[in-house]
């Protein structure tokens, strides 16, 4: 059970490094990941079906997240439509595209399919139980993921990103147009949400359009709940605390499934209770900001 | 020393409206003819609403003119957007958060601001370039050095304005532009970062615009100063003129030229 939560809180960190690098470092608040999310997932799910390799799937998971990512950029940066409208629009034809993905169905079970998970707990039964397997499996891949993002921060370009969403005007006078790193930043995290949908997809054991309801704000519940955890002005205590926040989410969603009956909470409480974990976290944040004005 | 002769920045003719057509309209630019020659250091000044920072950003691109041409070494730059003329140009605004991202260390900001243009994915960032860093940043003499892993926004705003000064010379552009960059210091950081402009602008042989609304900063820098007033350039005295000039010959000109009184309290009193 407990290596449940870790492994939704792994699969979920990815996307929650996604929102990270929108909300976060470029300052873009992308909602195109409601709808991101479960393409990756469609996406993944339809071509395994097709026979497709699980690893060739699952980078054109990430393709797909990164089109959808850039269609928003490009909505923003050429009809100067407000970041949060481009997003709602993206995610709001990515629902009829990923139906078209799944040939006009909403959802496509994964039972008797080969996928990434059942190939890993093909090779590792003999030592492993699967769930540990997958626990395993996870930790590596999110810490792979994490990595290659704490370089990319440290990068030439990646500085730049930094920049951005803190002072778009040094970005432009440095002759680098905005416009160009949007895209850019706004397609990998799309692309990073996506993945993750391909996962949750292939844990769960299915694809659903209706996955990424509510997603974004899982996601920037548990960036905020990272927050709280670590201080630090270091790319890859920030990344770290990214994954921390999504597994303490998950934990939290959790307690609330298994004992949320005690208080007459029922699972469709859940996206309430992920509300107020957001708004508790901006009201706390704010009381230390007037807290340390008055120091 | 660099060759006089090459002329920087060249604007034909310039007009600038906001706002036409409308009960709002506004010329805020009229006519203005200006050439820089390679390596002038040109003082402007000009009361509120004279179009001195109009000016600045019309030959940054970051608004466009209504009508004129604007050439920068030569090349016809008009309809370039800000990013694409950016690669040539340095600009230092008033407000010392503008020129340095707040959330980031020293290094880092010393890091993008290093050379211009579009950044690609490679780690420019090692050991040569932090000790290189660390060596330019003492000129600044504020012991920086010590703190290159603190974020920007722990500075004083004189340290980021001397900071962003340094960043911008480092970058190594063809044209400084510098908009009242000391007026929002208090005196003792302003005289700093004056000298250290100073400093920056012999060294390199800086072609450099500097708005300032301190009248003897106007006059005792650079060697050809320019004054607007209503959008127009009035005055613009050069080389062993300019040496000569004083604060009073100054006013007593504006006075000559307008036929009313200079409206700037605070100039008299600097």
């Amino acid at each position: 059970m407990i290596e449940g939560i870790f492994v939704e809180g792994l699969i979920y960190a990815i996307m929650a490094l996604g929102v990270f690098f929108t909300f976060r470092v470029l300052d873009f608040p992308d909602l195109t990941v409601d709808g991101s999310f479960p393409m990756g997932a469609v996406i993944m799910a339809a071509l395994l079906h097709k026979g497709v390799s699980p690893f060739f799937a699952l980078f054109l998971s990430f393709s797909g997240g990164v089109a959808a990512g850039c269609v928003t950029a490009a909505i923003h940066n050429k009809l100067k439509v407000p970041h949060l409208l481009a997003g709602i629009l993206t995610m709001t034809m990515l629902y009829s595209v990923n139906i078209r993905i799944l040939s006009n169905r909403a959802n496509l079970p994964l039972i008797r399919v080969d996928t990434l998970l059942t190939q890993m707990h093909e090779l590792t039964k003999a030592i492993l139980a699967p769930e540990y397997a997958s626990l395993i499996f996870f930790v590596i891949v999110v810490l792979l993921i994490k990595k290659a993002l704490d370089i990319f921060f440290i990068t030439d370009m990646g500085l730049v990103f930094g920049a951005l969403g803190n002072n778009e005007q040094m970005v432009r006078v440095q002759g680098i147009n905005p416009a160009t790193l949007k895209l850019i930043g706004v397609g990998i995290s799309n692309g990073l949400v996506a993945l993750s949908g391909a996962f949750a997809a292939q844990y769960q054991g299915f694809a659903d359009v209706n996955l990424g309801q509510g997603i974004v704000v899982s996601g920037l519940a548990s960036v905020m709940l990272g927050e709280f955890m670590l201080k630090s002005n270091k790319i890859s205590i920030l990344t770290l605390r990214v994954v921390l926040g999504a597994i303490l989410f998950k934990a939290i969603m959790f307690l609330g499934r298994y004992y949320g009956y005690y208080i007459n909470m029922t699972p469709n409480d859940l996206k309430l209770i992920a509300g107020i974990l957001i708004i508790a976290s901006l009201a706390a944040a704010n009381l230390k900001k007037i807290k340390s004005k008055g120091n | 020393m660099p060759d006089k002769n090459i002329v920087m920045i060249q604007l034909k003719n310039i007009n600038k409206t906001f706002n036409p057509e409308t009960p709002s309209e506004k010329q805020v630019i009229k006519d203005i003819c200006l050439d820089v020659k390679k390596g002038d250091f040109i003082t402007v000044i000009g009361s509120n609403g004279a179009g001195k920072s109009t000016l600045f950003n019309l030959i940054s691109g970051n608004i466009m003119p209504s009508s004129g041409k604007i050439l920068l070494g030569g090349e016809d730059v008009t309809k370039q957007p800000e990013y694409k003329r950016a690669s040539r140009i340095g600009r230092i605004f008033q407000d010392p958060l503008a020129g340095t991202a707040s959330n980031m260390t020293i290094e880092d900001n010393m890091m993008i601001t290093f050379k211009k243009g579009f950044k690609w994915p490679l780690i420019s960032l090692n050991r040569k370039m932090k000790n290189l860093f660390k060596e330019e940043i003492r000129q600044l003499d504020m012991e920086l050095e010590k703190r290159m892993q603190e974020n920007v926004s722990s500075l004083s705003g004189g340290q980021r304005q001397a900071l962003t000064l340094l960043m911008t010379v480092l970058s190594n552009p063809d044209i400084l532009l510098l908009d009242e960059h000391t007026a929002a210091l208090d005196p003792r950081n302003a005289a700093i970062v004056m000298e250290l402009t100073r400093k920056f602008i012999q060294e390199k042989h800086l072609t450099t615009l500097m708005v300032t609304h301190n009248m003897t900063h106007a006059i005792e820098f650079g060697n050809r100063l320019v004054m607007m007033d209503g959008g127009e350039i009035i005055i613009d005295i050069r080389e062993e003129e300019k040496a000569k000039l004083t604060v009073k010959r100054l006013i007593e000109m504006f006075g000559e030229i307008r036929k009313k009184e200079f409206e700037n309290d605070e100039v008299l009193l600097a």
